[in-house]
């Protein structure tokens, strides 16, 4: 999520793929793509790396598709149930939903952008409240009990289906509890 | 930077503890001291039949060596305590209590619980509010935009509990939500 240079996740997010199909012929520029041929057809389709794309896109040689992790089926599934949605399916191990997201929605018109722009910010903020509610569960777990813990298939699968994103959040608020905890519960060995 | 992710979000509970022990309370010493100069403040004289008013810490300090009975706040009364509940769980919004009243309430109840009426009861009517109160920031969460975020009555150490998770969650959100039109188009 970080726009940041350096930022490992901003990186990875750029590395995702993005449908482009050429609006006309290019010579020379059949290797895009990993294409054997010399020139890149007229509505030829390539799964270009954002990162590669941003130049095609914005020089008007190319159009682009909504990825699959914001297409329209994705798009219902979260009206409907956007727990039980596996993020990190979406878009591959240490992937973002969120920072692609990001990205796509910047490279698109105003009403599409808007549209993208409400389905993840109601996807991440109807996820938050499960996200937070497990991560309280997990800290009040010992060390002892947690060996033993049996898992519950649904939030089991849930918290697999975080994406990288979640999970950060996640670490947070289980560290920030866990500590709380620990001092609430620390009795007179207080130092005193 | 070199400091641990979780020492970068907030302070920790003990460093809370630690600024809580500054504030003011009432003694009854059972030894006499001249008054005295700290970087603090001045404090002091102590003359042993007579209240006195002291930083926790020293107030700590001195019960640790049985040197002073400390009298408990007002806040920390059972009759105070029970009809705050009842406004805590009759209403929504947070109810009043002291800005450290976790942190104050700890040491007490750790150090002069025999200073204290009925601390048992207390340590669960405290009990009783911290799950009260966790649960209204809970509800909080759903609230949560980008822009703002209003908790009032929300104690140290619970702003501190939340804080992590609540920035995180408020800027992943202003990435999110799209940037304002630009007024130079």
């Amino acid at each position: 999520m970080n726009p940041d240079y350096f930022s490992i996740d901003a990186i990875l997010s750029e590395n995702q793929k993005i449908q482009c199909s050429f609006r006309q012929k290019i010579p020379d520029m059949g290797h895009l793509g990993g294409g054997s041929e010399r020139d890149a057809r007229q509505s030829q389709k390539v799964q270009l790396p954002v990162w590669l794309a941003y130049t095609i896109l914005y020089s008007y040689w190319a159009d682009f598709n909504i990825p699959t992790p914001f297409n329209q089926k994705v798009r219902n599934t979260l009206r409907a149930e956007a727990c039980s949605l596996r993020l990190s399916n979406l878009v591959g191990a240490g992937g973002t939903w969120y920072g692609f997201g990001k990205i796509v929605m910047d490279l698109m018109d105003d009403e599409q952008a808007t549209e993208l722009s409400q389905v993840l910010t109601s996807a991440f903020r109807f996820r938050l409240l499960e996200i937070i509610d497990q991560a309280h569960h997990f800290a009040t777990l010992t060390s002892a009990s947690g060996g033993g813990h049996t898992t519950n298939d649904v939030a089991q699968l849930f918290r697999e289906g975080l994406d990288v994103t979640e999970r950060e959040v996640f670490a947070l608020a289980q560290e920030s509890s866990r500590r709380t905890k620990r001092w609430y519960e620390e009795g007179d060995s207080s130092g005193y | 930077m070199s400091l641990p992710n979780t020492l970068r979000t907030s302070i920790t509970p003990p460093e809370l503890e630690l600024i809580a022990t500054q504030q003011l309370i009432e003694i009854i010493p059972l030894v006499s001291m001249e008054r005295t100069v700290f970087i603090s403040g001045v404090y002091g004289p102590l003359r042993p039949p007579n209240k006195a008013k002291v930083p926790l810490w020293i107030a700590v300090n001195l019960k640790m060596k049985r040197k002073c009975h400390i009298i408990a706040p007002n806040w920390l009364t059972i009759e105070y305590l029970q009809n705050q509940l009842a406004l805590e769980t009759s209403n929504p919004a947070f109810s009043e209590l002291p800005f450290r009243y976790m942190e104050i309430s700890k040491v007490l109840l750790d150090v002069a619980s025999d200073d204290l009426e009925q601390p048992d009861k207390l340590r669960s009517l405290l009990k009783d509010f911290r799950e009260a109160r966790q649960a209204k920031s809970r509800e909080g969460l759903k609230q949560l935009d980008h822009s703002e975020l209003s908790l009032p009555n929300l104690s140290t150490m619970e702003i501190n509990e939340i804080r992590p998770y609540f920035v995180e969650a408020m800027s992943i959100l202003s990435r999110l939500a799209l940037p304002p039109p630009r007024s130079d188009v």
